[in-house]
């Protein structure tokens, strides 16, 4: 008797029993359904916040230090463009402009003050854009020539743009800054969907600019972002290349050196969610085991109420294998056809959830921008949610399969 | 096709301390369909509810007989029919049918043989309620590996011989006990087997049903195939050419049926 036979046989048993059946899958359905929903939405989780990271700036290492001359980080840029040259794609150094005075930014008559809402002042070079993951949307980019000359331009995001210019191109525009004027030579394209009280709110300018804008003088605390090569590359330069240079000459000054990448914290909040996301997906699976067991209670009644039936299969030919085969198909296509009907209804259960957790985050200012964001269980988890039911079939169906192979064929004629 | 088949080869398979009294017995052994040598069927042997069902039979049945085992209930007919249908086996004693050990065989190679050789026709019909009668007749076929396409026909062809072409698509319960009955026959000789057991055949059915279902089986011996029919009812007995009388385990009488008494 081949397969095929068989399984059409199993499902005919299964369509004369529609009702038994369905509740039979259902302990599979809710299993299935919840497993992927849950696995799902931790899944949905981790890239939410994987996209919030890369936000910020693919692969950025974030350097900081204090109490070196500043020849050594001379020496420190002349370091990371030659030695590390294929470890770190594009550096900028970065400080931030602190508007004590409440000044504002103004352009003509219009004040944008730190009261109500915070603007984002960085000094950057030619890389800054690069390295926090940053597009010009329009105009162009802080040059290096900019940088040597010291000009006074500025690069504002989304925010600004549409707070001062609105439609107007802001190319060309000046803005008042600490009683200067600052040149608008390009717009960053938002990542935060151009919000107030977002990174979106930020002007950057060359960072030559720092003294004049600052007036600071001795000894600073020096910052740069950097963007590593590739992932892979991030443990070495924060652990050993970085500090390795710098560490002693900061702290010779009585200062300190740190690099530190987010990809750390990425890493270690990616494995508790996924721990999360087993947690859940396994407490979830008790229901999947429970549907087992009564796809095997059931199982167990059907051999009994059929009895005569295996009799007569057995008196006109049936092998012992023949039975076990159809009782175990019975229970792997009701498991598996219960898997099925769970993961369709585990992808809309994750969608939904995958909503929530969405319109969660969005509150987050640190949440990008998303055009389009759907929590769907990966292949991955379906196929094994899939097989594991079928799984869950099989063995489950194996007890009654095999006591409904044993009958005996004179036994089991007498049943009624 | 299967009568042709030589039962020597596995009559060899069988030793016994007379390795030369049993090959000159077999030779024998090659015309006979059913081959019982002192065989007995003992339940609860040795305490004290023990039955002796069958007590030291010997019954030989050549190909293309028509016989009838008579007895009253409880006199051990059911339980020689479930042994010679393979449905169960003897405590003691030799049962070759065909030329095969039946009482050494596996339960595997058992199933074969209820399958290719013998065909059942039961009292309560014993169809799948949930199966069409084509899909019921096809039943045995489908155990025998065979592919959908000839076994629709061979089932077909079976149905229309017992004129059933009608009711191809119903389900048992749709059907009065004489088609019952006659699709449990279709199904019994769809894969044209070398014995049809039909055990009290009638005895659900009205006597004009019954009737019928005693015609086909006449008919089929008449096309050679050989019938053992086991009943209660002498009248029906009559109707065939042998009848092998049973009571309290052993047979009474082993006769010929007189021409033109029964029919």
């Amino acid at each position: 008797m081949n397969w095929l036979q068989t399984i059409r046989m199993a499902c005919k048993s299964i369509m004369n029993n529609k009702v038994r059946s369905i509740l039979t899958m259902l302990g599979i359905i809710i299993g299935v359904a919840s497993v992927i929903a849950i696995v799902a939405y931790f899944q949905g989780g981790t890239k939410l916040q994987r996209l919030q990271y890369e936000a910020m700036g693919v692969n950025r290492i974030d350097v900081s230090g204090y109490g070196a001359k500043s020849r050594d980080w001379e020496d420190f840029e002349e370091y990371l463009d030659t030695e590390l040259a294929d470890k770190v794609a594009a550096w900028s150094p970065q400080s931030q402009y602190y508007d004590w005075q409440s000044n504002g930014i103004q352009y003509r008559s219009q004040k944008l003050t730190n009261e109500n809402s915070s603007t984002y002042m960085y000094f950057g070079n030619q890389d800054y854009g690069e390295v926090t993951s940053r597009t010009i949307s329009v105009g162009r980019d802080i040059s290096k020539s900019d940088c040597d000359n010291r000009a006074r331009v500025c690069v504002i995001g989304e925010t600004l743009q549409k707070y001062f210019f609105g439609a107007m191109s802001p190319l060309g525009q000046k803005l008042r800054i600490g009683g200067k004027s600052y040149e608008v030579i390009g717009v960053y394209a938002g990542k935060y969907g151009g919000k107030i009280n977002t990174e979106d709110q930020l002007i950057v300018f060359p960072y030559t600019l720092q003294n004049s804008m600052m007036s600071m003088g001795g000894m600073m605390d020096k910052q740069y972002v950097i963007k590593a090569a590739s992932k892979e590359d991030i443990d070495e330069l924060t652990e050993t290349l970085l500090p390795g240079f710098m560490q002693s000459r900061c702290e010779s000054g009585g200062g300190y050196f740190s690099a530190y990448s987010n990809s750390q914290w990425q890493e270690q909040s990616e494995a508790s969610s996924n721990m999360y996301a087993m947690l859940g997906g396994g407490i979830a699976g008790i229901s999947l085991l429970v549907g087992g067991i009564g796809i095997m209670n059931i199982m167990l009644v059907s051999v009994t109420e059929r009895t005569r039936e295996i009799g007569i299969r057995m008196a006109i030919g049936a092998r012992k294998r023949d039975i076990i085969g159809q009782f175990l198909v019975e229970a792997a296509v009701v498991s598996c056809f219960g898997g099925l009907i769970g993961i369709v209804l585990g992808c809309f259960l994750s969608a939904i959830l995958g909503n929530l957790l969405l319109m969660q985050q969005m509150q987050n200012s640190y949440m990008p921008s998303i055009e389009q964001f759907t929590v769907l269980p990966s292949f991955g988890l379906i196929v094994g949610a899939f097989l594991f039911s079928a799984l869950l079939g099989i063995i489950f169906g194996l007890y009654p399969a095999n006591k409904a192979s044993n009958l005996q064929p004179v036994d089991a004629l007498r049943t009624q | 096709m299967f009568k042709k088949k030589a039962p020597k080869e596995a009559a060899q398979t069988v030793e016994t301390e007379q390795q030369a009294d049993v090959l000159s017995e077999t030779e024998e052994r090659a015309d006979l369909l059913v081959d019982v040598q002192q065989m007995s069927k003992i339940y609860n042997e040795g305490q004290e509810n023990e039955v002796r069902a069958l007590d030291n039979i010997s019954l030989e049945i050549a190909w293309g007989e028509f016989v009838c085992i008579l007895g009253q209930s409880g006199s051990g007919k059911s339980t020689l029919m479930n042994i010679l249908g393979c449905l169960d086996i003897p405590t003691y004693g030799t049962y070759y049918l065909n030329g095969q050990p039946v009482s050494e065989l596996k339960p595997s190679v058992l199933s074969g043989i209820r399958n290719r050789e013998i065909g059942f026709i039961f009292q309560g019909f014993n169809l799948i309620p949930a199966l069409t009668a084509l899909e019921n007749v096809e039943l045995p076929l489908i155990y025998r590996g065979m592919g959908r396409d000839e076994r629709r026909r061979l089932a077909t062809e079976a149905l229309i011989s017992v004129g059933l072409e009608k009711r191809m698509e119903h389900r048992p319960g749709e059907m009065s006990g004489g088609q019952q009955q006659r699709v449990a026959i279709a199904r019994a000789v769809a894969a044209n087997p070398p014995i049809i057991m039909a055990d009290e055949p009638t005895g659900n059915l009205d006597s004009a049903s019954g009737l019928e279902i005693m015609q086909l089986l006449q008919k089929l011996n008449e096309q050679g195939t050989s019938i053992i029919l086991i009943t209660h009812d002498n009248h029906l007995a009559q109707m065939a050419k042998r009848i092998v009388t049973i009571q309290d385990g052993r047979i009474l009488s082993d006769r010929p049926v007189q021409e033109g008494v029964g029919a």
